[in-house]
């Protein structure tokens, strides 16, 4: 494209069907404790 | 949903409902902004044309139509119904915060534990109490297979041989279960030594250590009791700690309030001291302290969100880049749907217990009685606490409904919600303030060095 450049191609919606398996970590075993940071997490699948 | 925006001369469209990132030239941006106001493409046509050439508007807005066909732009909010069947499925618990120790060798000003304490006495939780903790965690974890379990305090090493032979019972105990227990550790460092550091690197997935950055600012907050400043004490330590871990699976994890509102020169002063995994949060206290963040405070807090995200970008390229925790965004390989709508899982999948046994919804419930759950030998005796916050995500928010950020905070932290509202169902609205500009950074830096 010429006026758009796409960061990211995986869709949100496209885990309604997939994910939910609940493997990934807790956000505040990570760093946080007074925050909270899902986005900041990962899929355990994609590690 | 569509959240537009300029940071650092990156224009930048999110699509909120599909999380896609879009890098846009200003033609674009304008288009998206009409088109976002139920214009029609050939409405929005017109009216670009009078201010960019007709065939790079045809070209702009033949894109923007390509990526809403194929569900990248302008998509719907198709969620609530999955997480209303998601959350009909049974609760499991799969990560404790244990509380080793309810004492602490530090007095810092900002401790929401008071000194490590919690609204109680001071207190060591016992091997027994650990043991019953770890076998609670196994038999309601149902089939989850990775179980979580931090070390928390007060500060846990002073309580260090109940934290070895919990691990080393968990160890004996994952294989009965076929489990896999992942544990962490907060530490403050002044206890910390070769033999906890080995031991640490051994077993701990993650460690997190406890540093506010400048000398100064660390010491006015983090003092010992008689008022002595730890930093000296601690530094060396940590930087041995982080290079025995080769610099990963560890953050050195600050606090900043009103009297370090400048804490980009704290993360950049961490960074200088070598450390690559660097975490430093806004404080959340009760308005009436003097080092409490203020709603005055939000832009140039702002401001200085800017002034890191262009540093770390400059370090990036120049080859001496350093993570930083609440920039961090997987734009790839993110957090699925559903657990971006059950948040933190605290109250549901995440419980803290106290040194005598008690389950609390998270660390930051602790000592709020009407908050007890159970216990280690019971369980979870009050199954309506566990309602209330499985009913609680960014649905039952409304104020979440108008926000671009809502799919990355799930919602907000409960426990600031709770502090600052008495209820667990509303906002901590600084904490938004300050969540959305750090997105718009987070997305902002993965765009520039993109390029």
């Amino acid at each position: 494209m010429k006026h758009i450049k796409t960061l990211n191609t995986k869709s949100l919606q496209n885990t309604v069907k997939k994910g939910g398996c609940g493997e990934c970590q807790t956000s505040c075993q990570s760093a946080c404790k007074t925050s909270c940071t899902v986005g900041n997490q990962s899929c355990e699948h994609s590690k | 949903m569509v959240h537009r925006y300029i940071n650092n001369d990156c224009h930048i469209v999110l699509d909120v409902n599909s999380g896609s990132v879009h890098v846009v030239d200003e033609i674009v941006y304008d288009a998206v902004g009409l088109l976002e106001d139920k214009l029609s493409f050939e409405e929005t046509a017109k009216i670009l044309s009078e201010t960019y050439a007709p065939e790079e508007v045809k070209t702009a807005l033949e894109e923007c139509r390509e990526l809403k066909e194929e569900g990248m732009l302008f998509t719907e909010d198709i969620y609530k119904d999955a997480i209303s069947h998601f959350k009909e499925r049974e609760t499991v618990v799969k990560a404790l915060c244990l509380h080793i120790a309810h004492d602490c060798n530090l007095a810092c000003r900002y401790c929401f534990a008071e000194e490590g304490e919690y609204h109680g006495r001071r207190a060591l939780m016992s091997f027994e109490v650990g043991k019953k903790a770890l076998d609670f965690l196994i038999a309601n974890s149902g089939n989850r297979k990775n179980l979580e379990v931090d070390f928390f305090g007060g500060e846990p090493l002073m309580n260090w041989d109940v934290v070895k032979q919990l691990v080393a019972y968990g160890r004996e105990q994952e294989k009965i279960h076929n489990k896999n227990f992942r544990f962490t550790l907060t530490t403050n460092g002044v206890l910390l030594n070769d033999e906890i550091m080995e031991f640490a690197n051994k077993e701990m997935s993650n460690v997190v250590l406890s540093i506010d950055g400048r000398k100064e600012i660390h010491d006015y907050m983090r003092p010992f009791r008689k008022g002595k400043g730890s930093y000296d004490l601690i530094v060396p330590k940590f930087q041995k700690f982080a290079e025995s871990r080769n610099q990963e699976k560890y953050y050195v994890r600050g606090t900043f309030t009103h009297h370090n509102l400048d804490f980009a020169e704290d993360v950049l002063h961490l960074a200088d001291l070598g450390f690559q995994q660097i975490s430093v949060e806004p404080v959340v206290a009760p308005p009436e302290e003097p080092y409490a963040i203020r709603p005055e405070d939000v832009p140039f807090i702002c401001e200085q969100y800017d002034i890191l995200a262009k540093e770390m970008i400059k370090r990036e390229k120049e080859g001496r880049g350093f993570n930083f925790f609440h920039f961090m965004i997987d734009l790839t390989g993110g957090p699925c749907v559903y657990k971006r709508l059950s948040g933190c899982g605290s109250g549901t999948e995440y419980l803290a217990v106290t040194p005598w046994g008690d389950l609390y919804p998270c660390h930051q419930f602790v000592g709020e009685e009407e908050y007890l759950m159970g216990n280690v030998d019971e369980g979870v005796t009050r199954k309506e606490i566990v309602k209330e916050f499985k009913d609680c995500n960014v649905y039952s928010k409304p104020k979440c409904q108008e926000c671009f950020a809502r799919f990355y905070c799930s919602g907000g932290c409960a426990a600031n919600s709770y502090h600052f509202h008495d209820t667990i169902h509303d906002v901590y609205e600084v904490g938004c303030e300050l969540q959305r500009k750090r997105v718009e950074c987070a997305i902002m830096i993965k765009a520039a060095l993109a390029d």
